[in-house]
């Protein structure tokens, strides 16, 4: 069997904007619309620029490294020591995105589709199932990136077009009107939506062309900014600010609440919720995979698919901790927000940095 | 041995309808009537909750006789807690996925905690789809729903095919959950079309109440429906009768559009005009030809705004009285005047009561149908 070890550019696009896009879909035009009301969109906006430095900077970081992958340039740059204790955060983190993430999906599923399995059952096969994914390979991942992304833009092209049927574009009026000192918690809150957005560091140096993977990483980013803000406008035309304020999963209750001329449509939810399933295994998938390689780098272990079981009984049991939805969203949330932060932002920029110093001053 | 492992592991996919439930040990809930508990019960039992459901087996090509549908009522604390209650008496579970029509009695209306707390049940709910249709009734939503039982014909109601739009009368204005509450977070003040019952027992949906702060204000009757639809551009087809030199002209609406423009003075001045197109249905037959000049048809016309223009003041004056936006403007104001409209928000009620309102009605009689 012929084994190729890189994948396409489309497939590094693809990838990224599958990992991104997940379960925060779900929630995140209502938390925005809770801190900024009807200018939530701005946060959505800032928070995704914010990303793209960081893209630059990672773009930059493997061309000081060329031929190496970031587990070699951390150790490199930062100590074998110190990089694992980094990459330990970092699989914390992963574990606690991951409980937060099936969590999410496990109480969606329950509440609108199988009212009576038991939530053990909805979390432990949806694991089994995306470890399945995270065992396999970075190409396999983005073959089923690319799978899944024609689906995920199908969905959305379907949302816009409820909302232009039924929604009512006068209620994202009045714009620039809400207090604007929140503005940096919204910012705070919506980077969370972006966690995820690491799966290029592993990607990155796989692709088959590394001229042009800057440029598709960059185009994978604005899709993924541009369907949460899309997102936003179609449920806040539909909903109205109040109602999307109050509802914790608004982006269903657009699709469940279509009520086009014609009977033959409605209670879409099913179809909606069938399809995000999907978009939560592609998140799953590659953060469980990041999860296991990290792993793999610490007990220096040539293959990373002996670690991604035993996670997963680790990742059920933070997921089941929290006592209910509201717990979910508040401690899990906010302790998830400052973690993304620390490792999917600060570790890169560190390790960059300290190349960046280390470089100056070997020229000198 | 490979094969008999992979065939052991299919197993399980031969599994996937173990639970299934077939349609007909569904009861599909179609409509429920909330009224409020007046026998002396238990004290948690404020409620009196009927539900509605359709007789599959009545149903379809291979129908058995018996009446198409089936009435439950009990007393109860809460809409979903009545259809537990109603688990002793039926074989199947209820599922209220296809639910269609909640009608509320008058008496439930009037008490503010009761139906926030019925409507928040109705809201939070995953199973209920939020564009079911609210509907108010002078009498109890028990007496209409049992008015139906027997003459319905459809299995998801006819209450529900009556309101589902507006394509067809605009004497009532659909309603359903999720705009009933946005309609409160927005403006406080919403309008749910009435059910009623004639002499002979049949449902009749005409007018609405207006409902304010989760709370029953007043009646509007069916005339003051239509302006206020028209006003809110919601009419679609409709026609208006009047008195013209002695005889009577039915004229149908084809197209209606609304302009408005709000003004910020010391008090609000709000100029609504108002285009109505549509053709002249019906007049007199006389020997000779009736609509034959192009004056004629001017001062039809001018009759007609002058009798919409009656009635619009008396809506007006109505919605007025019992300080109802009805009209949109407040809302109107919140998003295009977002800043002026933060400090009247709190008095808006007198604000409203003191405002400008100046209706600009221009009826345009395009056709007169197939004579002159």
């Amino acid at each position: 069997m012929h084994k190729k070890n890189t994948i396409s550019n489309n497939q590094i696009k693809n990838l990224l904007i599958t990992s991104v896009i997940g379960v925060g879909i779900l929630s995140l035009p209502s938390n925005m619309a809770s801190i900024l009301d009807n200018d939530g969109w701005l946060a959505i906006l800032v928070g995704g620029l914010l990303i793209v430095p960081l893209i630059f900077m990672v773009d930059r970081l493997f061309k000081m490294f060329p031929n190496k992958d970031i587990f070699q340039i951390g150790e490199e740059v930062l100590g074998r020591i110190l990089f694992t204790i980094l990459l330990i955060v970092i699989i914390i983190y992963t574990i606690l995105t991951l409980a937060y993430a099936i969590r999410v999906f496990g109480e969606v599923i329950k509440g609108y589709l199988l009212d009576r399995t038991p939530i053990k059952v909805i979390i432990i096969t949806m694991l089994l199932a995306a470890c399945y994914l995270a065992r396999a390979e970075i190409e396999v991942l983005g073959r089923m990136a690319t799978m899944v992304y024609p689906i995920l833009i199908g969905l959305i092209i379907f949302l816009v077009l409820l909302s232009i049927a039924e929604g009512d574009f006068t209620n994202i009026l009045p714009v620039f009107n809400a207090d604007f000192t929140l503005l940096p918690k919204g910012i705070l809150i919506s980077l969370f939506s972006y966690a995820g957005y690491e799966i290029i560091l592993l990607a990155y140096t796989t692709s088959d062309n590394k001229k042009d993977a800057l440029k598709y990483t960059l185009r994978g980013l604005f899709i993924v900014i541009g369907i949460y803000v899309i997102t936003f406008f179609s449920t806040l035309s539909q909903l109205g600010v109040n109602q999307l304020k109050r509802r914790i999963w608004p982006t269903i209750a657009i699709a469940n609440e279509v009520d086009l001329p014609g009977y033959f449509i409605e209670n879409l939810d099913g179809i909606v919720l069938t399809l995000w399933v999907l978009i939560v295994y592609t998140t799953l998938g590659p953060i469980l995979y990041t999860g296991g390689r990290a792993l793999a780098y610490i007990f220096n272990t040539r293959s990373h698919d002996i670690f991604i079981l035993p996670l997963i009984p680790l990742i059920y049991i933070v997921s089941i901790i929290p006592d209910n939805i509201i717990s979910v969203y508040e401690n899990m949330g906010i302790i998830l927000g400052y973690m993304v932060i620390i490792s999917a932002m600060a570790i890169p920029i560190l390790i960059y940095l300290v190349a960046l110093i280390k470089k100056r001053r070997r020229k000198a | 041995m490979k094969r008999f492992f992979f065939i052991i592991f299919l197993l399980p996919l031969l599994v996937g309808c173990w639970d299934k439930v077939e349609i007909e040990q569904r009861l599909f809930v179609t409509a429920i009537g909330i009224d409020l508990n007046h026998e002396k019960g238990e004290e948690k039992d404020k409620l009196t909750v009927t539900y509605q459901y359709p007789n599959i087996s009545a149903i379809g090509k291979n129908a058995e006789s018996g009446t198409s549908t089936f009435l439950l009522t009990a007393n109860s604390s809460s809409v979903f807690q009545a259809g537990r209650q109603f688990m002793s008496r039926v074989p199947f579970p209820f599922h209220y996925k296809h639910l269609k029509v909640i009608i509320l009695g008058e008496d439930i209306l009037k008490e503010e905690s009761l139906m926030r707390v019925v409507l928040d049940e109705l809201n939070r709910d995953t199973k209920i789809n939020k564009r079911v249709r609210i509907l108010a009734t002078d009498r109890t939503a028990k007496e209409i729903l049992e008015a139906i039982l027997g003459k319905e014909q459809r299995t998801e109601g006819t209450i529900y095919a009556t309101v589902r739009d507006n394509t067809k009368t605009s004497s009532f204005t659909s309603k359903s959950l999720a705009d009933l509450i946005t309609d409160f977070d927005i403006s406080g003040v919403t309008l749910v079309p009435k059910v009623s019952l004639d002499e002979e027992k049949n449902f009749v949906i005409s007018g609405g109440a207006i409902l304010k702060d989760y709370k029953f204000l007043d009646w509007l009757d069916a005339n003051e429906n239509k302006i206020i639809n028209l006003i809110n551009g919601n009419m679609v087809v409709d026609t208006i009768d009047v008195i013209y030199e002695g005889n009577l002209i039915s004229y149908a609406i084809t197209e209606t559009t609304t302009n408005r423009n709000i003004k910020f003075n010391e008090t609000i001045t709000a100029n609504i005009d108002i285009t109505i197109e549509g053709y002249l249905q019906g007049y007199i037959l006389d020997d000779k030809n009736t609509v034959s000049d192009n004056e004629t048809v001017l001062s039809m016309e001018k009759t007609l705004e002058e009798e919409i223009m009656k009635v619009t003041r008396r809506t007006l004056g109505h919605l007025k009285d019992v300080k109802a936006d009805l009209l949109g403007i407040g809302e109107h104001l919140s998003k295009f005047h977002p800043r002026e409209w933060e400090k009247i928000e709190d008095q808006w009620d007198e604000v409203f009561a003191d405002a400008k309102i100046n209706i600009n009605v221009d009826v345009k009689m395009s056709r007169t149908g197939l004579t002159r």
